[in-house]
């Protein structure tokens, strides 16, 4: 055929009356649309009058070509609207870029319409369009494509259609449907349409649920996002229905302790109850959901493996002026934090004189820190701060930093002590306007409130209500903060409605902040749902509300990395009238996208760059809160001009976010950090420096090495795939110590033990040697005498300005002789290692197989950590020998990929996959033998144990490992 | 005549080989060079590299031959690639009329200078295959083997379907010129519109600005050499041109615009287009003709508008002489005198009729006598019809009367015919500060500046990291901005 360049003599055939000739004339048009659809398109309101035409036969065939025209055009919409209207005609089977387009548009238009329909029911869609999506997602699934099909669905919140698919993968394969679970589940973790995510993950508990074989670790990620405590009762009814799976239903009962609500457990714990109790399997169940395991291990890890360095203690206290209320406040939480949970309270107690000192609120938080000393001491937390409480000292800003204190010991585990601090609650609540009843009540507050977080119990709230209604700026603010603990994250409307309407009401600004914290509280991980409060606090006319308002978007849409979210931040980041509102909006950021944390460098900054000393804080912060524990590089490059910032809070903000950053790095994964250490030192001493920014850096030494050397601060659960709310509240708490020192504390809430513990079901810690394919020396602990030697050199240089001669050399002799001592101390380390390395040998050959097993598995599984990518001295890290490490001893977040188990060794982690760290239950091959164990902290105080052998680990730290031979417990 | 040069080229090569070598590895080793880059920008899709790339092309386009491409295809097109590679390699052998196997030695001569040792290229990537058959075509298209371009085209056009990849944008919008011009230049217009409609719809779904712009501005120029004006005016109607485009591509487009809206009678915006066009026009040797062909239609559509193009438009060095009929024209146009007018038609009509513009130029006619009268409007208060027609030589009175009247509709002049007495009135000039006109002038012009600072602005590339600029000066960066400012200074262009 020849080609014609003009479509004219067909269009003249249009307007005639003749139907055969329109016919003709379309048909023509119709093959050429695609070369001379300029042209045609003159014709389009003829072409689409012949469709109107309903006594034209072929006006389908009008649609068709007017969809092609307008497809040329550019305008999709019409052209899908017209494809629609062709029915027949419009072969969809056809594979040309025209019809790819229509389908594409199609199920794009389906899936904006679909979405709207989902919160407006109102919304019509036309039958055709969802056809054509529905067709699609068929087409996908008979390809073989499940997971697209799943993805589109998801996307078009279709999910009868995500329903039926995974139910027909049931039909063929168990396996298959578990790894298209697990795909829809972290997909459908992104969207932020909450009421979406609760239906879909309870259709995806259901499916699971339904297979002969359910993953049920699978199923512990769901039900930790559903909150929902019948649906946990049945996954560990499910599991104990065999008498092998228990120690799965322990090891699932371990990470909801660490994972869960205090809510959830506690309706679970409740519904295990109620219906047996006589099971062996149950009880064991009940204990460990108590949490009291939990914190018993924890605490054993944290207190046997302090190595916390006292010098740097000491001389942080002898550079601070324990007059100066900021500075002895200052030692207090350095203190705090360096031996969080390790029980290790002789600070204090060689240090009385100091802590005599304090008065009024430095008194309370000194006192407060023992709560942080002995955090999750459950069994003898209480008579440690017993000599503190009410009716034993007179002070009450003693008795009531002992009851904070006791709050921070029971933090999320409050059963034994709560009742107690209610008490102290109700008796004060009459008399707030007595000054002494108002501190006691303040501590009681805060204390109650930790104790209930996540309870949601009305009782207590309306306890604290009663509080905040008497209006008194101190326990009125505690009051306010205590009932957003107690409601966390429950989105209770009646509460923010209370809040929100007192916030407006009350004339004292501590409330306020108090209220809208409390609000956000409430609001945390609540995404959309949240939206009204925010939107009411944010465009309040009042700075301070409009501060919460940051908070509780920053808290609904933590981690989520949601687009408007970190637009509205960064709008009211740069335009609020209110440095205090812009400040928490930068720091804001972080929450957001605290999952997302490689991006926050680049996000915020230009913000460091600001001219307002308070945004370049928020942006501090933001990389602190995000970046925590995982040593980017590109964070601490923001940072660095920062803590160099000519404003002093600002260089405060630096350098406890770097700390935040930098927390357990040593020297092979961060080269830098010792310089970081002799800076904060020089920092904290240096009397010209102004005092917040030695404030900052003490605070950043006490973080630095947080709880003894084995904490981090880890945002998610790594068990679960959540995010940890509580070291969360923790680090929303600790950030208004800006207002407010003593809530610093709140901190220790964020500290994550650092370990491999396992347990066998009986809940005993046997001994057992874990691989680890990497240099011994790469995670160890920092050496500890370097700073002192520093120290001792510091000295030196001084004292060449005194006039006696001699007194320099006693120096530098001391100096020489210390360092001597060190030096000894090194090489004792060395010939321990070297002997360790040999016995490594002889296993070597043994484990070969295993190895190649592990080597799998590594390539199946994606790495946890991202240090990899930044730093290329990691990557070559893995060795072919592995080096030994105990049961309960640390193993930082970026050493886990290289650990692994032996298979051949008598106990095995019940869950196979790698990455595993906290409690982990093992399987015992066999069971009859005995074994050597680690006692835990509550058995040594229940039992008279034999005077145990010392065994050391590490010949540095007095307290080591204990060798405790087996007894018939 | 075709024939002659391809068997004519590997002979030149056979005689001259001692000296030729050198230069054919030198050249080789340039586009080596070439292909690396280009994977460069694949990599990092980042399409500077690849301009880059056609920026060092126009000075080495000369010096391509047969035999720099049969190694260069033997380099890139691994021997052990897979069917779709060596059937590539096949046909690209075969267009450049080399049989493979005995290619195969001088291949190895070439390389015998310890080049075989380097590492095994695999399959190559899309740009770079693309790239290659760019090669071919230029190189074919220098040596004026134009049947051969011609029947080159199909597998090109093959090639480019099968593949999708933004960074191959620039290639493939070139591609498309050569597949266009080789049509072109063998008079074979018409089948190629439905491959260009094509290529043009998949650039427009896939975002890719690069082809949008050349395969509107080769249909254009495909309908505009076929005298189509309608449909040309039509898809001009009803496509969007991406302003985003490279400036010559804007340029011919606008020269394409402005010709259709001349012959369809709309001068105004024709002018703006072809001011466009001219602006827009790389200012190097190698736009020269172009800018000789954009100055003509300028001066024409001012002519029609009614203005008399400035004389130092004339005196343009490089423009001067291709100009002459054009002078004659505007003096013509300028005098209102039809008799000089018409003897300027005598002596250039070939000329003009060679470049297209003959059409136009007739149209003048009518211009000349609107300038007459336009000159005695300013010249005289009050003239009798009787007098215009002995001045513009017309043929009636009456037909004076009309053109006048015309004239007056039409705005050229500003006056009043009295029919009953028989003259023309004019009125008295106004000042034309007093109206608006000088205010959106002047509006237009700050808009223009605007928008170009705003362009500038949007070209410029900043460093990443300001703040850490002093820690390392990227030393690469600096090279290339080197390198642009060298290129910016002595020359332009494709």
């Amino acid at each position: 055929m020849a080609t014609i360049t003009s479509a004219a003599p067909y269009l003249s055939l249009l307007v005639d009356s003749n139907p055969q000739l329109k016919t003709y004339a379309l048909e023509s048009l119709n093959t050429v649309a695609d070369e001379l659809w300029a042209e045609i398109a003159n014709y389009i309101t003829e072409i689409e009058e012949l469709y109107e035409d309903h006594s034209f036969a072929r006006r389908q065939l009008a649609a068709l070509l007017a969809s092609k025209v307008y497809y040329n055009l550019g305008d999709y919409e019409a052209a899908v609207k017209y494809a629609l209207l062709a029915g027949s005609e419009l072969d969809l089977s056809k594979k040309s870029e025209y019809v790819e387009t229509i389908v594409s548009q199609c199920i794009e238009q389906y899936i904006h319409l679909s979405q709207t329909r989902f919160s407006e029911k109102s919304v019509l869609i036309e039958p055709q369009l969802a056809s054509i999506f529905e067709q699609m997602v068929s087409k996908c699934v008979v390809d073989g494509d499940p997971r697209l099909a799943l993805g589109i669905s998801l996307e078009g919140y279709r999910l009868d259609l995500v329903d039926k698919i995974l139910r027909d993968a049931k039909g063929k394969s168990d396996d298959e449907t578990r790894s298209l679970v697990g795909y829809v589940l972290s997909a459908i973790t992104t969207t932020s349409d909450i009421a979406l995510k609760t239906k879909c993950l309870s259709q995806l508990a259901e499916i699971l649920l339904s297979l002969a074989n359910p993953d049920y670790f699978l199923l512990t990620k769901i039900v930790v996002q559903l909150n929902d405590s019948k649906l946990v009762y049945r996954v560990f009814k499910g599991l104990l229905a065999l008498p092998s799976n228990a120690s799965i239903a322990y090891q699932i009962a371990f990470d909801l302790v660490g994972a869960a609500s205090q809510q959830l457990l506690a309706q679970v714990t409740a519904s295990i109850e109620d219906t047996d109790t006589s099971s062996q399997a149950n009880n064991m169940l009940l204990r460990i959901l108590s949490g009291v395991p939990t914190c018993d291990l924890d605490l054993t890890f944290l207190s046997d493996n302090n190595a916390a360095d006292s010098q740097i203690m000491t001389a942080t206290r002898k550079s601070l002026d324990g007059r100066n209320s900021l500075f002895h406040s200052a030692v207090s939480f350095t203190n705090a934090f360096m031996h969080a949970g390790t029980t290790d309270d002789s600070f204090f107690r060689s240090n009385l004189e100091w802590l005599g000192r304090s008065s009024t609120w430095s008194k309370f938080s000194a006192t407060a820190a023992f709560g942080v000393i002995h955090r999750g001491n459950l069994s003898q937390g209480r008579n440690i701060l017993e000599p503190y409480l009410p009716g034993s000292t007179s002070s009450p800003y003693t008795n009531g930093g002992a009851l904070y204190g006791l709050g921070l010991i029971y933090a999320g585990q409050g059963k034994e002590v709560l009742d107690y601090l209610r008490k102290q609650v109700v008796d004060n609540s009459d008399n707030a306007d007595n000054k002494d009843a108002d501190v006691v009540l303040h501590g009681g507050c805060l204390g109650t409130g930790l104790a209930a977080m996540g309870l949601a119990d009305p009782q207590v709230y309306e306890e604290l209500k009663a509080v905040l209604y008497a209006d008194s700026a101190i326990s009125g603010e505690s009051a306010a903060f205590a009932m957003g603990l107690v409601m966390l994250g429950s989105g209770n409307a009646e509460a923010l409605h209370d809040m929100f309407t007192y916030a407006q009401e009350t004339q004292h600004e501590t409330i306020v902040r108090g209220l809208v914290v409390g609000i956000a509280l409430i609001c945390c991980g609540k995404e959309n749902a949240a939206e009204p409060i925010i939107n009411k606090l944010l465009q309040h006319q009042d700075a301070n509300l409009r501060y919460g308002g940051c908070f509780a978007l920053a808290l609904a849409y933590c981690g989520t990395s949601n687009k408007t979210a970190i637009r509205r931040l960064l709008h009211v980041g740069v335009s609020d009238s209110s440095d205090n509102v812009r400040r928490v909006a930068v720091m804001a950021l972080g929450f957001v996208l605290l999952l997302d944390y490689q991006n926050v460098p680049t996000v915020v900054e230009l913000l460091s760059q600001s001219h307002n000393a308070h945004v370049r804080y928020g942006a501090a912060m933001a990389l602190g809160i995000s970046c925590a524990g995982r040593a980017l590089q590109s964070a601490i490059d923001v940072l660095d001009p920062l803590s160099k910032d000519s404003v002093d809070f600002v260089r405060e903000g630096a350098t406890i976010a770097k700390s935040m950053i930098l927390i357990q790095q040593t020297e092979k994964t961060y080269p830098n950090i010792k310089e970081f250490r002799e800076q904060l030192a020089s920092t904290v001493s240096n009397k010209h420096e102004e005092s917040l920014a030695r404030f900052g850096a003490a605070l950043a030494q006490g973080i630095l090495d947080a709880g003894g050397r084995n904490v981090t601060i880890q945002l998610e659960n790594h068990q679960t795939n959540t995010l940890n709310t509580k070291a969360i509240v923790g680090l929303v708490m600790f950030v208004q110590f800006w207002y407010w020192f003593p809530l610093a504390h709140f901190l220790s809430l964020s500290f994550t033990p650092t370990a491999i513990i396992g347990v066998t079901d009986h809940l005993k810690v046997p001994k057992l040697k874990i691989n680890c394919h990497c240099p011994p020396d790469v995670f160890g602990y920092p050496p500890k005498v370097e700073s002192q030697v520093k120290q001792q050199t510091e000295k030196v240089t001084t004292a060449v300005l005194s006039t006696t001669a001699r007194a320099k050399a006693r120096a530098a002799l001391k100096a020489k002789n210390k360092k001597d001592d060190d030096d000894d101390d090194d090489d004792d380390k060395m010939d321990v290692d070297e002997k360790k390395e040999d016995t490594d040998e002889k296993n070597v050959e043994g484990k070969k197989e295993e190895k190649k097993g592990d080597e799998e598995d590594r390539a199946k599984k994606p790495s946890l950590s991202n240090e990899e990518l930044q730093s290329p001295t990691l990557l070559s890290l893995y060795v072919q020998k592995p080096y030994q490490l105990d049961n309960m001893t640390r193993v930082v977040p970026a050493q886990l990929k290289y650990i692994t188990f032996s298979k051949d060794e008598r106990f095995t982690p019940v869950r196979k996959f790698r990455g595993i760290s906290g409690i982990v239950v093992l399987n015992d091959s066999k069971p009859s033998q005995k074994f050597e164990k680690i006692k835990t902290v509550r058995e040594r105080t229940n039992t008279d144990a034999p005077v145990p052998e010392p065994f050391t680990i590490d010949p540095a730290t007095d307290k080591g490992l204990f060798e405790i031979p087996e007894d018939d417990q | 005549m075709t024939q002659e040069k391809a068997v004519q080229a590997p002979k030149k090569v056979d005689t001259t080989l001692p000296e030729e070598d050198n230069e054919t590895v030198d050249i080789l080793d340039t586009f080596k060079e070439f292909i690396s880059l280009i994977e460069k920008s694949a990599e990092d899709f980042d399409a500077r590299y690849i301009l880059k790339v056609f920026r060092e092309l126009t000075t080495v386009r000369k010096e391509i031959s047969s035999d720099t491409l049969v190694s260069l295809i033997e380099y890139v097109y691994p021997e052990t690639g897979n069917s779709k590679t060596s059937s590539t390699k096949g046909y690209l052998f075969q267009t450049l009329s080399v049989d493979p196997s005995s290619e195969m030695d001088t291949r190895d001569d070439v390389e015998g200078n310890g080049e075989k040792v380097e590492s095994k290229r695999s399959d190559p990537i899309a740009e770079v295959d693309i790239f290659i058959h760019l090669l071919v075509q230029i190189y074919l298209h220098d040596q004026k083997q134009y049947k051969k371009l011609h029947a080159f085209n199909m597998r090109c056009i093959d090639a480019l379907k099968s593949y999708d990849r933004r960074t191959m944008d620039y290639i493939q919008a070139k591609v498309w010129y050569y597949i266009f011009r080789s049509c072109e230049l063998v008079r074979d217009l018409i089948p190629i519109r439905a491959e260009l409609m094509r290529a043009l719809r998949t650039a427009t779904l896939r975002h890719d600005t690069e082809t949008r712009a050349s395969t509107i501005s080769l249909l254009l120029r495909d309908y505009l050499l076929t005298n189509d004006i309608n449909q040309a005016y039509n898809l001009v109607e009803k496509t969007e041109f991406p302003q985003d485009a490279s400036n010559s591509v804007v340029a011919r487009y606008y020269f394409y615009l402005a010709r259709i809206q001349a012959i369809q009678l709309d001068y105004s915006s024709a002018n703006e287009c072809v001011i466009a066009a001219i602006r827009k026009c790389p200012q190097t040797k190698s736009a020269l003709g172009f800018l000789q062909t954009v100055t003509k239609l300028h001066i024409l559509i001012q002519l029609l508008t009614g203005e008399v193009p400035d004389l130092t438009t004339f005196r343009d060095p490089h423009l001067e002489s291709s100009l002459t009929p054009y002078l004659a024209v505007t003096r013509a146009v300028r005098l209102g005198d039809l008799k000089i007018f018409n003897a300027a038609l005598e002596k250039y009509g070939g000329h003009l009729k060679r470049d297209e513009n003959y059409n136009l130029v007739l149209r003048l006619r009518q211009n000349v006598i609107k300038t007459g009268i336009r000159i005695i409007s300013l010249a005289y208060k009050r003239i009798s019809l009787k007098d215009i027609c002995i001045k513009l030589h017309l043929d009636s009175e009456i037909s004076s009367e009309y053109i006048v009247a015309k004239a007056i509709k039409d705005g050229v002049i500003d006056a009043s015919i009295n029919h009953k007495a028989g003259y023309m009135q004019s009125k008295e000039l106004l000042d034309v500060y007093s109206t608006r006109a000088p205010q959106s002038e002047f509006d237009r012009r700050i808009k223009f500046c605007m928008s170009l600072h705003d362009d500038s602005v949007k070209a410029m590339r900043y460093p990443m990291n300001m703040n850490r600029v002093e820690d390392k000066v990227d030393p690469e960066a600096r090279e290339r901005e080197q390198e642009l400012i060298q290129y910016l200074q002595d020359a332009d262009g494709f």
